[in-house]
């Protein structure tokens, strides 16, 4: 998830054009990761200290890390810990956008620096965000204004989050937190949470992509939206409100939900809609509090 | 005499559930299946149908599940009703044991909790 984050933010940075950003999320399946951008990402050298191992590669035939060490930019220990690193996916982005030369290492410095300092990330949850730790993503990139709840709608999105990534589509991005005042639904699945906290729930897309939502929970090839379709993206919900209404009930509060329900072509008022970008469309889900 | 098919109610509001639930319930053996989409249609099967397994969800239309556990535990004291549901609190737990279900299966379920359910409640030959 944070592999787009990022792709998207260097997009909106200037960095990359649309289609470059495209081109490397493609590419990055086929890329090796090198030592320079894991030191960058890491914190631990410049661009400008692995410039200088990369010249001194040229007249000496020793590895990067060795001369990194030798020239006193890594020690044997951050080295170790860089080798055994975890690919992450926006560094296999950065090095598919280095390697072919659309960023420089440079830029690619100066992009993690920005980032962390535009959303004022410290190391600690960087560290968190960069492995897709959703909680942590969810914490940070989501924002419910004026709610009394804040904290568990965010815990609500960080489930459906995962839920998404789980059932439905492990690309499940998302894209954006909005509040408003008026809104109609296409067609949505709909299930009340009720007790000391109340939030309606609402699944909300368009034709083809709840089509395929519940193709893809229901695992079969459903081609309209019958009773099956609508059974499905119901299910999922209700699936989704039953294990938060577990995960709250261990904090010691106890919800009920009401059954699940679709419609077609529905106003509610006052929502906050959270957007999702999933490889094959878009959803919402709505929350409006009771 | 040996019992040949067991009779299972499966309750849910989804058809999709009913549907996932009676394929892999098929996996385990051969069972003859009744459906209910809400709990007084389950209440009602049962008393005509006397099922040998009961599966429940709990929040369905017209009646919920506890209700119907209670309703149908008052009709049949030997009913064996297992709770299917995506809303396993402590709270729904005490409550669900309390009407007298037997079992307790979080959705989504693993084959090997529903084989272990069969394995449990419908023996052969009894």
């Amino acid at each position: 998830m944070f592999t787009q984050y990022f792709g998207n933010y260097l997009l909106n940075k200037g960095y990359l054009t649309p289609k470059q950003l495209h081109e490397g999320l493609e590419q990055i399946k086929d890329t090796r990761l090198k030592l320079g951008v894991l030191a960058v990402n890491a914190g631990y050298m410049t661009a400008e200290e692995t410039e200088k191992v990369n010249e001194a590669q040229k007249k000496h035939d020793k590895r990067f890390g060795e001369l990194a060490i030798e020239m006193g930019y890594l020690n044997e220990e951050q080295l170790e810990e860089l080798l055994s690193s975890q690919k992450l996916g926006h560094l296999l982005l950065s090095q598919v956008l280095v390697d072919k030369g659309i960023m420089t290492l440079q830029e690619f410095e100066k992009a993690i620096n920005e980032y962390k300092r535009d959303y004022s990330i410290s190391d600690e949850e960087f560290e968190a965000i960069q492995k897709d730790d959703i909680n942590e993503i969810v914490n940070k990139f989501t924002k419910f204004e004026g709610s009394k709840n804040e904290t568990i709608l965010k815990d609500y999105i960080a489930l459906f989050a995962k839920n998404l990534i789980r059932f439905i589509d492990r690309e499940a991005v998302i894209t954006e937190v909005t509040k408003l005042e008026d809104y109609e639904c296409q067609f949505a699945a709909l299930q009340d949470i009720k007790g000391e906290i109340s939030l309606a729930t609402y699944i909300e897309t368009d034709e083809d992509s709840f089509i395929k939502f519940a193709s893809k929970y229901a695992e079969e090839d459903l081609t309209s939206l019958n009773e099956m379709a609508e059974a499905s993206v119901g299910e999922f919900l209700n699936l989704h409100n039953g294990i938060f209404l577990v995960n709250i009930s261990n904090q010691g509060i106890e919800l009920k939900m009401t059954p699940q329900e679709v419609y077609r072509t529905i106003k509610v008022d006052n929502i906050y809609k959270v957007s999702f970008d999933l490889s094959f469309g878009k959803i919402n889900i709505l929350i409006k509090e009771g | 005499m040996a019992k040949e098919t067991f009779k299972i109610l499966i309750c849910d509001d989804s058809i999709l559930v009913r549907k996932k639930l009676k394929e892999a319930l098929s996996l385990c053996s051969t069972f003859e299946f009744l459906e209910a989409g809400d709990g007084q249609t389950a209440v009602d099967i049962y008393k005509k149908e006397k099922p040998d397994l009961v599966f429940m969800d709990l929040v369905i239309p017209v009646k919920d599940g506890i209700t119907a556990v209670k309703e149908i535990k008052e009709f049949d004291d030997d009913a064996l009703v297992v709770i299917a549901s995506s809303s396993g609190t402590q709270e729904n737990l005490k409550k669900a044991i309390k009407a007298g279900a037997v079992e307790f299966i979080q959705k989504p379920w693993e084959q090997e909790q529903l084989e272990n359910v069969v394995k449990k409640f419908l023996k052969k030959g009894e």
